[in-house]
């Protein structure tokens, strides 16, 4: 403390925090960087090109294809009832408001079992189409979801409230002096919509579309249930049919490109269109009531993405785990090992992305490691991760057992998701006014005063959604915890995924279930919290 | 300053975990109160040694079943050896042990499908099982030749058909499914699947490669859809009406029968099982649930007591009470639901071809375009 004070350590003091984030920056991107590392160097051989002569433009094609429809699904799903929200009132418009976010809670190969048994020739859907119409299964051409477009939707389902989120921000943040010129010079509201709102918020929609879309890249869980041969199942393929790990890995090196393909896009997006908001008075616009027709058809819109993407799965597992009664296996040591892990997880996380966050703003060299380190580590699937894992174990001569595999667990979860975490608070550290900091410098604050007094609790909002979206996060993963935790030792999303690849999905229903409503909780808080702040800022 | 503050919440992570870890590891290290490193211990203390302190059998199962861990339990009361086990996807776990190398502390293995168990045998990660143990209580074939596993449940893949639309003698034996006449009745799943390719296998043995891909591609010309989920998708899609002719293993069919949802029972009860044979005089494709011995097992009279527990009638209903399998001791009592199956008689191709035959199995089935 007393040495802090003294000018002459202003130098090292950035150094010393540039190396904690640098740090933080090597632990994060350690697993992916040592996986990819051992497939490059690795030999392919045989099986490499194998792939790369059969099975590699498919992968690739077939991945993109997914990321091309899921874009499609969640613009759909997201930007029309984020607009209204945002700027009218209809019947509904505040359960709708927090309501579109719960999606989030159901993990992705969740929604995936649940619709492909509603969707499915003997499920009720169809079941009821051959009542009604008197038709056999033969006679008709039913949309199967054991497809692209069929992943892409479920994909769509179980991530476009992140685009919703952002969306939804971005509208409720349009200068008011912008929309109202605009109104004042004319504009209809369909004009207003297409070429004033909609450019401004391009940039935030896709920061979150891009988050959703690197998401739905790395899913295993939901594509492999479906069996759409992405790059993420063939990553599992080549390792295991082949017995190719570093196979294994190069498919995740071309993944990996895959997703900062992405953000490049994203950054592209945000660089060049987007509608500088000038104005600093940042007022959401009073909202329009809707009338009475276009009202309830606005609710009915938002009735339909919501029952689509939560109600219908949700309402068929409810159905299914009552239909054949529950099973008599443990279920309480599976939730309380959730629980801790995602705990664990997410409180290592966040440390982690606070470091990253607050080095990128000391120099820019500890911006650009740090984001890369957590790019890199969001845009590998959880299996590249926990072959980076079993890399380091083969290495240092160590088993997957005992505490030590649950640190280990921990480690690749923060690995995983750090960047999940960094991104929110990244944010709202931006939210501070430099102006703010500057003042509270002019006021003899040192540099930890200033970041404890005025940074951290401006960020305060930001930091809770961080830590509640890297919880979330971590109660969903799976391929990693399938393989990397210890003995005795079974999670939710775990047992889930046992109990559905074993085709007993009655069995699935309950770990499904809780898993969803674990992540409720947090998501209705983090939905309060957001409305609550878009409504103050409103009133202010 | 920031470091400290670092420092502070890496020790409330720190705190975080420790409060977590005595939940965690209550089961992991009840048996070893000196709390030595899992995995190590077995390796430096003698296996008699570890029989008086009860001792610890780790296993790796393939499995996922509730009753499992009641069978573990009934082992543990019985022998008073502590069980440890981890349940992933055979190739997970066939991974894990690879990258542990030496050091893995798996004593036993148990999977689904000799085809499974083979690659962990290719990738050298089992042992002879003892010579004379097992004979002439477990039937010879569900031994493999080299010992390296052997079968304690049986399940044999077969056919469900929808009586109204196809006769019994029409999918009889396997080389019925490829016929012209079955066109557009045929559901069926993946052939990256074990259960296809463990088929495959056998068939390429019975019949020679050229004959296998005439049948595989006849198949694919009869396929009512492109291949999707798993064996009950198939069954109830036959009770739906969309095809007539279903792959499945036997369980899965009789699970169906005996699940608590009564729409499950009634699709299940809209088919009939068969099992198809390889020709006449040429036996079914029956396959196993079996165990291996690690090739760096700890406790290597651990795992061989549980094998032998296993080969008790408690041991060998408690197996299958669950997975509907068929025991392979004939005094075991039968799961419910078993009186169903119809009677077979085992083929005598060797266990260990199924998964000597998985590559080429799999080419097999990519030339057929069977995805």
């Amino acid at each position: 403390m007393q040495t802090l004070k003294a000018p002459a350590l202003h130098v090292p003091r950035i150094s010393a925090l540039a190396l904690t984030t640098l740090a933080a920056a090597l632990l994060i991107g350690a697993p992916v960087l040592i996986a990819l590392f051992t497939g490059l160097v690795g030999g392919g051989g045989e099986a490499w090109s194998h792939i790369v002569s059969t099975q590699l433009l498919g992968y690739t094609l077939t991945t993109l294809g997914v990321i091309f429809f899921t874009a499609v699904f969640i613009l759909l799903f997201a930007v029309p009832t984020a607009w209204f929200i945002s700027l009218n009132d209809f019947p509904g418009r505040d359960i709708f408001e927090w309501a579109l976010i719960l999606p989030l809670a159901a993990p992705g190969y969740v929604i995936a079992y649940a619709w492909a048994d509603f969707a499915d020739v003997a499920g009720p859907m169809q079941s009821l189409l051959r009542d009604l119409t008197g038709l056999s299964a033969r006679d008709y051409w039913f949309p199967s979801l054991y497809s692209v477009p069929g992943l892409s939707f479920v994909m769509a389902c179980a991530l476009f409230p992140y685009a919703y989120l952002t969306a939804r921000a971005a509208f409720s943040n349009l200068s008011l002096c912008t929309m109202e010129a605009a109104r004042s010079l004319g504009a209809s509201p369909r004009r207003l919509f297409l070429q004033v709102a909609l450019p401004a918020a391009r940039p935030a929609i896709f920061a979150g579309l891009a988050l959703a879309l690197m998401e739905t890249a790395a899913d295993y869980g939901a594509a492999s249930y479906l069996g759409v041969q992405t790059l993420s199942v063939g990553i599992f393929r080549a390792w295991h049919s082949f017995s190719e790990p570093a196979v294994a890995a190069r498919l995740a090196f071309l993944l990996i490109l895959i997703a900062f393909g992405l953000q490049f896009f994203e950054r592209l997006a945000r660089g060049k269109g987007g509608i500088q908001q000038t104005a600093t008075r940042w007022r959401t616009p009073r909202r329009q009531r809707l009338g009475t027709r276009a009202g309830w058809l606005v609710a009915g819109m938002c009735t339909l993405v919501l029952t689509l993407s939560f109600f219908i799965p949700v309402a068929r597992l409810i159905w299914l785990s009552a239909e054949t009664g529950l099973g008599q296996g443990q279920i309480v040591r599976p939730f309380v090992n959730s629980m801790i892990l995602a705990v664990a997880g997410s409180a290592t996380a966040f440390v982690l992305a606070l470091a990253i966050v607050i080095g990128a703003r000391q120099n820019r060299l500890s911006q650009f490691v740090g984001r890369f380190a957590a790019g890199v580590g969001y845009a590998a699937p959880g299996i590249v991760l926990a072959l980076g894992a079993l890399f380091i174990l083969s290495w240092t001569g160590m088993s997957v057992a005992g505490p030590a595999a649950l640190a280990f667990l921990v480690w690749i979860y923060a690995s995983r998701f750090t960047a999940a975490g960094a991104e929110p608070l990244n944010a709202a550290f931006s939210r501070a006014p430099a102006s703010l900091g500057n003042a509270a410098r002019s006021l003899g604050a040192n540099r930890f005063s200033r970041l404890l007094r005025v940074d951290l609790p401006v960020a305060m909002s930001g930091a809770s959604a961080a830590a509640i979206i890297l919880f979330v996060e971590m109660l969903k993963e799976l391929p990693a915890t399938l393989m990397l935790r210890p003995f005795n030792w079974d999670t939710l999303a775990v047992q889930a995924y046992a109990y559905a690849s074993d085709e007993r999905l009655a069995a699935a229903t309950l770990p499904s279930l809780l898993i969803t409503a674990a992540g409720l909780g947090p998501v209705i808080l983090l939905s309060m919290q957001l409305t609550k702040a878009g409504q103050s800022r409103a009133a202010g | 300053m920031t470091k400290s503050m670092h420092m502070i919440s890496y020790a409330a992570l720190a705190c975080l975990l420790a409060a977590c870890s005595p939940e965690t590891n209550a089961p992991d290290t009840a048996a070893q109160p000196s709390g030595t490193a899992e995995g190590n211990a077995p390796a430096t203390a003698s296996p008699e040694a570890e029989r008086e302190s009860g001792g610890t059998l780790r296993i790796y199962s393939a499995r996922h079943y509730d009753s499992d861990k009641l069978m573990y339990e009934a082992f543990e009361d019985a022998s008073g050896i502590r069980v440890l086990y981890r349940e992933a996807g055979a190739n997970q776990l066939l991974e894990t042990m690879k990258a542990e190398g030496e050091n893995s502390p798996a004593d036993l293995i148990i999977a689904s499908d000799a085809g499974a168990l083979w690659r962990f045998e290719d990738a050298g990660l089992t042992q002879p099982l003892p010579e004379g143990e097992f004979e002439g209580r477990i039937p010879a074939r569900l031994i493999e030749p080299d010992r390296q596993y052997v079968g304690l449940a049986r399940r044999i893949r077969g056919v469900a058909y929808d009586p109204e639309r196809i006769q019994p003698e029409q999918v009889d034996q396997w080389q019925d499914l490829a016929d012209p006449s079955l066109k557009g009745e045929i559901c069926v799943r993946s052939s990256t699947n074990i259960y296809n390719l463990s088929l495959m296998g056998e068939m390429i043995e019975q019949w020679g490669a050229d004959e296998a891909e005439a049948w595989a591609k006849g198949v694919v010309a009869n396929m009512a859809r492109s291949p999707q989920g798993g064996d009950t998708d198939q069954i109830e899609a036959v009770a739906a009406g969309l095809c007539s002719v279903a792959i499945t293993n036997h369980y899965y069919w009789v699970r169906m029968h005996e699940s608590g949802s009564a729409p499950t029972r009634e699709a299940a009860g809209k088919t009939r099982l068969i099992f198809p044979t390889f020709g006449d005089d040429k036996g079914l494709h029956v396959n196993i649930t079996g165990v291996a011995l690690a090739a760096n097992a700890g406790n290597k009279q651990a795992a061989l007591d549980f094998i032998e527990f296993l080969l008790t009638p408690e041991g060998q209903a408690r197996l299958v009470d669950e997975t509907k399998e068929i025991p392979v001791l004939d005094s075991a009592d039968r799961p419910t639901g078993l009186d169903l199956i119809p009677d077979f008689e085992d083929s005598d191709t060797p266990l260990n071809t199924f998964g000597e035959r998985q590559a080429e199995a799999q080419r097999i089935f990519d030339e057929a375009g069977w995805n």
